[in-house]
């Protein structure tokens, strides 16, 4: 066992650091929170060129094979320069489900499109009322002839504006089957209602008037299909982790900073050991969270129940410190901090989200008790 | 980066759980006295016969020579087979040991190192005072060459297992003339010199291992001095990187078999609404969870910092993030088994189990070997950089 990043791993890291700071400076991306795309294309056209929106695809369609670890060193990149992008949707989430599909499957040709930034991708999962938990959706499919119709409702779909392309669950009305069909995001009976989140993502509220969908566009059905869905969102959860450290370490970093640098009294505000020891406590929680993502990541193979406790184990540990460190960012920097040309109230607001999205803390302990292997997963990781 | 086990770890892991299945003691341990020296030694004996002492200790001194990481799987396999953790073999084996191997004398290592290994010393911390706690280097302890000795007079304080110890890890001051940090030296006090008085300090808990060590004229040779003659701090900075870095591993990995212990314990006694299990409780439920899920993290720190710290030969300040982790994580569970126990708890007798008296005793891992305001200090200045604040 060694947690020491290899090389190219390193290299990874450094690279993608290195574009951030290039690319996507903090008033770059306040322009871009100001636009009506609310992400840049040419950084999207960018991430593909380097390979990222490959990354972890079978060789075979073409991607980047290599472990979950590349991933998340990657988006820990991202959310330390808050990246805009719906990489997580697309690469982490859709692409997963596509890409477990089968390379003869329907998905196989949008998901080589995704990969070389052609086509964007975005999951519709959630429904109004359910609370995270979708196992049984609402949104009905019917046969007609050779076709489908999808019919219902998809709140709060995270990065649809944006994309081309939907994977929508939904139930079959034969049979009340759990399926996940591959939806054009243009097609007619579908109307999306966009909005901002509170970190400047974007996304919509979805109504389906019965939507027809060829029958080769189900990408698979029953309990496979929900246990791919929820393998992939333990994915996207670990890589929101991921996302949450970096801006947890880059905020800690800037308050450090700051304490550093900001003088009253005569001496530099670090200097006083009640804001030292509450640094050192953010310090701590950013620790924590990296040991905690290691500890997901080295479950992520497992099989189901141990995998879902881990990852919930992950989300509850990263929550808890994203809220005091995003909290005490800003009481350390005073009022500045919550205002908009500060970056610390824009970390504190990618926070919020992050606790939100995907379960909250409430759900993934809610769900962490109820897996019957949570206490083997944990006692012996 | 390799998240999982090679496969020659696996394998040192199977031989362990083997040896361990058939060789960890099975009676109780007991809380003090003489009674308690015997049992830890016995053990470690035990381990040494068995060829399991010092796993990364060097061979040239009876170690195995073997990486960290097989350290800690050792230390698994121990909570998972209920081995004892701690007690008076601890400062010999987690810093008195590892400060030798790094600044010792090829004498003091040659003498020293086999014995703690094969179980035949017990050592004790001699740093703090009573006028010198977490401002350690404010110690009054004095010492004078006479010919080829030191002279100690002076008085150490919550020295435990001091009655108990063969040796000390004694830091003195030996130039009152120098800066503070410049005029000590640690030396090697043999604990049956004489001239040295031990009192012991009961404490609310009832173990009774906490002593008070008093030097009346103790000669003890300068050949026992560890690095330089005022040169002691450095030294002491070493023990405090293995005492704040290594030495709680063990530990660490051992609370998750407390929780297991919890777990068990909150699905059978009642809890709050005094009718159904406290499991069933969604506030006991919610608290179990946090704590299972710090416990995990904790562990992967343990893992993270060993990775990182297989290519120093001592640990440096990122010691203290662990440390501080692992006092106040420890704290919570002991206070969560007290509070699911209920008036239950109060009750000191031998039958009880021990949840009171660890509960009690674990408001030391807070104090001892820097306190966590200390820890934070260091936290700040020396990892976040912040100035050094007022003291």
């Amino acid at each position: 066992m060694d947690f020491n990043l290899t090389e190219e791993q390193q290299m990874l890291r450094d690279g993608a650091r290195r574009f951030f700071r290039e690319h996507y400076a903090f008033g770059q991306r306040r322009a871009l929170l100001a636009s009506d795309a609310g992400l840049d294309p040419a950084c999207w056209a960018r991430y593909a060129e380097l390979g990222w929106l490959a990354l972890g695809q079978p060789e075979a369609l073409g991607g980047w094979a290599c472990p979950f670890v590349e991933t998340a060193i990657l988006l820990e990149e991202f959310g330390r320069a808050l990246a805009l992008e719906p990489f997580v949707s697309n690469v982490v989430l859709c692409g997963r489900v596509l890409g477990c599909c089968g390379s003869t499957a329907p998905g196989s040709a949008v998901l080589q499109e995704m990969m070389v930034g052609r086509t964007r991708l975005a999951l519709a999962h959630e429904e109004p009322g359910g609370r995270y938990d979708a196992d049984c959706p609402a949104v009905l499919a019917t046969r007609s002839g050779e076709d489908f119709l999808l019919r219902g409702t998809k709140c709060c779909v995270l990065d649809a504006p944006a994309a081309d392309r939907l994977i929508l669950s939904a139930r079959s009305a034969a049979g009340d089957v759990f399926a996940l069909f591959l939806v054009d995001a243009a097609a007619p009976g579908l109307r999306m209602n966009s909005y901002p989140l509170v970190d400047g993502t974007r996304a919509a509220d979805i109504a389906l008037d019965d939507v027809r969908v060829p029958a080769s566009c189900l990408l698979a059905s029953g309990a496979a299909a929900r246990d791919l869905l929820q393998e992939a969102l333990d994915r996207a959860t670990l890589a929101r982790v991921s996302m949450a450290l970096g801006a947890m370490e880059s905020v800690l970093q800037m308050t450090a900073d700051y304490l550093k640098s900001r003088v009253q009294f005569g001496q530099p505000l670090g200097r006083f050991q009640a804001l030292q020891h509450r640094l050192a406590e953010m310090f701590v929680e950013v620790q924590e969270t990296r040991s905690i993502l290691c500890c997901g990541l080295a479950h992520l193979d497992a099989e189901g129940a141990q995998r879902n406790a881990m990852v919930s184990a992950a989300k509850v540990v990263a929550v808890n410190a994203a809220r005091i460190v995003g909290g005490q960012a800003i009481q350390l920097h005073g009022s500045i901090a919550m205002t908009n040309e500060c970056a610390a109230s824009h970390y504190y607001r990618h926070l919020l989200a992050f606790e939100k999205i995907h379960g909250d803390a409430d759900w993934h302990l809610d769900r962490f008790a109820r897996l019957r292997e949570t206490h083997a997963a944990v006692t012996h990781p | 980066m390799q998240l999982s086990h090679t496969p020659e770890e696996e394998q040192f892991r199977a031989e362990v759980r083997a040896w361990l299945r058939a060789n960890v003691p099975r009676g109780k341990r007991p809380r003090t006295g003489l009674a308690l020296r015997e049992y830890d030694l016995e053990w470690q004996r035990r381990q040494y016969e068995g060829g399991w002492a010092g796993i990364s200790w060097p061979r040239e001194y009876g170690g195995r020579g073997l990486s960290l990481m097989q350290q800690v799987i050792w230390y698994e396999e121990c909570a998972a087979a209920h081995a004892p953790v701690g007690g008076s073999t601890f400062v010999a084996l987690s810093h008195a040991g590892p400060t030798l191997i790094v600044c010792g004398t090829e004498e003091q290592k040659r003498f020293h190192l086999p014995k703690i290994l094969k179980g035949e010393a017990v050592w004790c911390q001699g740093f703090s005072e009573p006028n010198a706690g977490s401002d350690l280097a404010g110690l009054k302890t004095r010492a004078h060459v006479e010919g080829e000795h030191l002279v100690v007079n002076g008085s150490k304080i919550w020295t435990s297992y001091a009655a108990l110890a063969d040796w000390q890890e004694l830091l003195v001051r030996t130039d009152p003339g120098a800066q503070r940090h410049k005029g000590l030296t640690w030396v090697i006090c043999d604990m049956h010199a004489p001239g040295i008085t031990i009192r012991k300090i009961p404490t609310m808990s009832g173990t009774g291992n906490l002593c008070q060590v008093f030097y009346d004229d103790v000669r003890l040779p300068l050949a026992n001095v560890v690095g330089e003659v005022n040169g002691g701090w450095d030294v002491s900075m070493t023990t405090l990187g293995f005492e704040r870095g290594t030495a709680f591993i063990a530990h660490q990995i051992h609370l998750a078999s407390t929780l297991e212990k919890l777990h068990v314990m909150a699905r059978d006694l009642r809890g709050p609404d005094g009718r159904r299990p406290a499991i069933e409780d969604g506030a006991v439920a919610d608290q179990l969870l946090n704590l299972r899920a710090e416990v995990a993290a904790l562990r992967a720190m343990t893992y993270l910092s060993v990775s990182r710290g297989a290519r120093q030969a001592v640990p440096g300040p990122e010691g203290n993030i662990i440390a501080l982790c692992y006092a106040e994580l420890s704290q919570r569970i002991y206070a969560f088994a007290v509070e699911l126990l209920g008036n239950e708890a109060l009750e000191m007798h031998d039958e009880n189990p021990d949840w009171l008296t660890d509960y009690l005793d674990a408001f030391k891992n807070t104090i001892a070997g820097g306190t966590s305001e200390i820890r934070r200090n260091v936290i700040g200045e020396r990892l976040l950089g912040l100035p050094r604040g007022g003291r």
